[in-house]
């Protein structure tokens, strides 16, 4: 019966969220905002490629001057331009409008300024005369050189692969390895971010709708919780995806556009520990911040009061990222220890350690069990609150009048 | 059928319960047989709603034994429990029909057939066109009978009613009457709180009141009429007392 009725809160819960047309406005908002934001920044860089490869091909008077003996006089034939009789009659002419520009290249152009002059065309279109001066001076300085090979290396456009070592002499994992087991932190993040503030106010519909007693004497608290909690996750797995769909649209048919770098998920590397111990930080902290949430909405009468809570839940998984610096660098740190052991900060600390490695077995371990037996003392609290909380529907709760005494278990029994 | 003869679907014994140090039941006891309507009276403030909250386990009692079918109750055997409480309220913004199958769902029935059996009863009480609407669309009286069908769609063998017809107009108060009546004769037994003699007189067989927690009277209606005498009843106004039925 318990099972069937978690399958029916379950199902009511998601049905009724995912029906409402509030929940789909405040869910495709964020994705709308950032397709138009990589609609506008995909335009705009495709305009700046056309203004940029016209500007290129604008053909245009000019002359030049080289002190520097790197420009190739062919070079500049090609492009229609030509060597200035002398600087001064050169400007002199631009100024008069019987030549578009000139360049004067100095004695060291990689440490001294190109001077450009030229006639005005509006501020965009006087871009080409400093792009032709520029694109004139590196196709000389390749041609110089003579070597394909040598010019890209000059451009620094160069392809390394690293290989390091930690103190036994393995092949440590560099950057990627620490991404993956960091990812559990993201999700971490997103979770109680998007769903932080509906676990805090998941149970007090049930008290501001009066519902309580028809729900008490039909279900199990247990039940109805757990139901939530799952149901809460499910919807979140729905906004996540609605979220990452315009990333991943972005990524795969606009990436050059938007400048994205390339992922070659070849170089992460999945180490089963530290992943195995970042998926159980992440459920053990999950559950803990869920639980606590929700014996905290059980313990207020309005969701307003209820959120002057949910403030400073924020703060407490914001804190450790005060000393991230430290946390990376010296582990064992004292406030780096007091943030591992402390419950509410400990899942950030111990998964961005875990991360980056610093998190011993005995100490991801001890984490992990706390944040799990917490967890489950954290959640049955929440139910009995609720159980014996929630029909006070006006007033805020007090712990010592709904904490089991002695006396009332006997006479219960 | 003699009543004294069948096991008591409710039995409460010693019953105490302290808010604080305030006690608000003192020492109560009384039984309910299987297939009996037993009245719950007494004035506003009197502990019949912390009493049934007690027996459903709401409220943690202080001090003595509260038996339905002779243990604790617990809701997971609520598929044979309709409880109406005094607090009324169900999802609000979700549809009549909704939350009428969730229910029927979570006490035992299958989708359709709770969806079904819901539709003939909001017909029956005049609903049908309401079945799509929002339950915070409803006014207070067509929400409270909607309260009512989501109590008995499970067609339970005990109805706890807290005021059932509270709020109600004439016509369907009869109505709701009806309905009591016709769970009654299914054979479930009612405990039904009420300040109304007209309930009183057409549904129940026995009555228990209350009068600051205390049982002032206890047993048929022509025996708490004999216990009280010419005292007043302490049940709310003289005109609601049982003792009046009598010298009407």
């Amino acid at each position: 019966m318990a099972r069937y009725n978690l399958g029916t809160v379950v199902s009511f819960e998601v049905t009724r969220t995912l029906t409402k047309r509030r929940f789909w406005i405040a869910t495709l908002i964020v994705p709308v905002i950032i397709g138009i934001v990589v609609a506008l920044i995909v335009g705009a860089n495709s305009s700046t490629d056309n203004s940029v490869s016209s500007q290129k091909n604008q053909k245009f008077s000019f002359t030049y001057s080289d002190a520097s003996g790197v420009v190739d006089p062919s070079i500049v034939k090609a492009v229609g331009g030509s060597k200035a009789s002398s600087p001064s009659a050169a400007i002199a002419a631009v100024k008069s409008g019987k030549l578009d520009a000139y360049f004067d290249y100095p004695a060291d152009p990689a440490k001294q300024a190109t001077k450009v002059y030229g006639v005005d065309k509006g501020i965009f279109d006087n871009g080409k005369y400093s792009s032709v001066a520029s694109s004139i001076l590196t196709a000389s300085a390749e041609a110089k050189v003579h070597d394909a090979k040598l010019t890209t290396l000059v451009k620094g456009d160069l392809p390394v692969d690293a290989t390091t070592y930690d103190s036994s002499g393995a092949v440590s994992g560099g950057i990627g390895s620490v991404i993956p087991p960091l990812l559990f932190l993201a999700i971490f993040y997103v979770v109680i971010l998007l769903l932080g503030n509906q676990m805090l106010t998941s149970t007090l519909e049930e008290k501001e709708n009066r519902v309580t007693e028809m729900i008490l004497t039909t279900l199990n608290p247990t039940t109805l919780i757990i139901g939530k909690v799952v149901s809460l996750f499910i919807v979140g797995i729905v906004q996540m995806l609605v979220f990452a769909l315009p990333v991943v649209v972005g990524y795969l048919f606009f990436r050059t556009s938007l400048n994205l770098p390339a992922l070659d998920l070849a170089d992460l590397q999945l180490d089963p520990w530290q992943m195995i111990t970042g998926a159980l930080l992440l459920i053990g902290g999950f559950t803990l911040f869920t639980g606590t949430l929700v014996a905290v909405g059980a313990i207020m009468p309005t969701a307003k009061e209820a959120g002057q809570i949910f403030g400073v839940m924020m703060a407490l998984i914001f804190v450790p990222f005060y000393g991230v610096t430290l946390i990376v660098s010296d582990p064992h740190a004292l406030i780096v220890q007091v943030f591992t052991w402390f419950p509410y900060s400990a899942p950030v600390t111990a998964m961005l350690r875990n991360g980056f490695s610093s998190l011993s077995p005995g100490e991801a371990i001890g984490v992990i069990v706390e944040q799990f037996v917490l967890g489950v003392v954290v959640l049955r609290l929440a139910v009995r609150l609720f159980r014996f909380g929630s029909i006070e529907y006006s007033k805020k709760v007090s712990l010592s009048a709904v904490l089991p005494s002695r006396k009332a278990a006997r006479a219960a029994r | 059928m003699d009543q004294r003869q069948i096991e008591p679907i409710v039995r409460i014994q010693n019953f105490r319960m302290d808010f604080g140090r305030t006690t608000v039941i003192h020492d109560l006891s009384f039984d309910i047989k299987a297939g009996e309507t037993f009245g719950f009276l007494g004035s506003n403030g009197s502990g019949k709603t912390t009493t049934i909250r007690a027996l459903l386990g709401i409220y943690e009692p202080t001090g003595g034994v509260l038996h339905i079918d002779g243990k604790p109750f617990s809701p997971e055997r609520g598929s044979r429990l309709g409880y109406l409480p005094e607090e009324r309220g169900l999802y609000k913004k979700e549809s009549v029909i909704d939350v009428m199958t969730y229910f029927g769902r979570l006490k035992g029935l299958g989708k359709q057939e709770s969806k079904d059996w819901s539709l003939t009863y909001l017909d029956r009480v005049a609903l049908a066109d309401k079945a799509s609407t929002r339950l915070d669309k409803l006014s207070g009286g067509q929400q409270q009978k909607v309260q009512l069908g989501v109590t008995i769609m499970n067609q339970p063998d005990l109805l706890i009613l807290d005021e059932p017809t509270k709020g109600f107009d004439p016509v369907n108060r009869r109505l709701l009457m009806d309905i009591i009546e016709e769970q009654k004769k299914a054979g479930a037994t009612v405990l039904m709180v009420t300040h109304q003699m007209e309930e009183v007189e057409r549904l129940c067989d026995r009555v228990i009141l209350l009068k600051n927690g205390r049982s002032e009277a206890y047993g048929t209606i022509s025996e708490v009429q004999d216990q009280f005498g010419g005292r007043r009843s302490g049940c709310g106004t003289r005109a609601r007392c049982p003792r009046h039925r009598t010298t009407r």
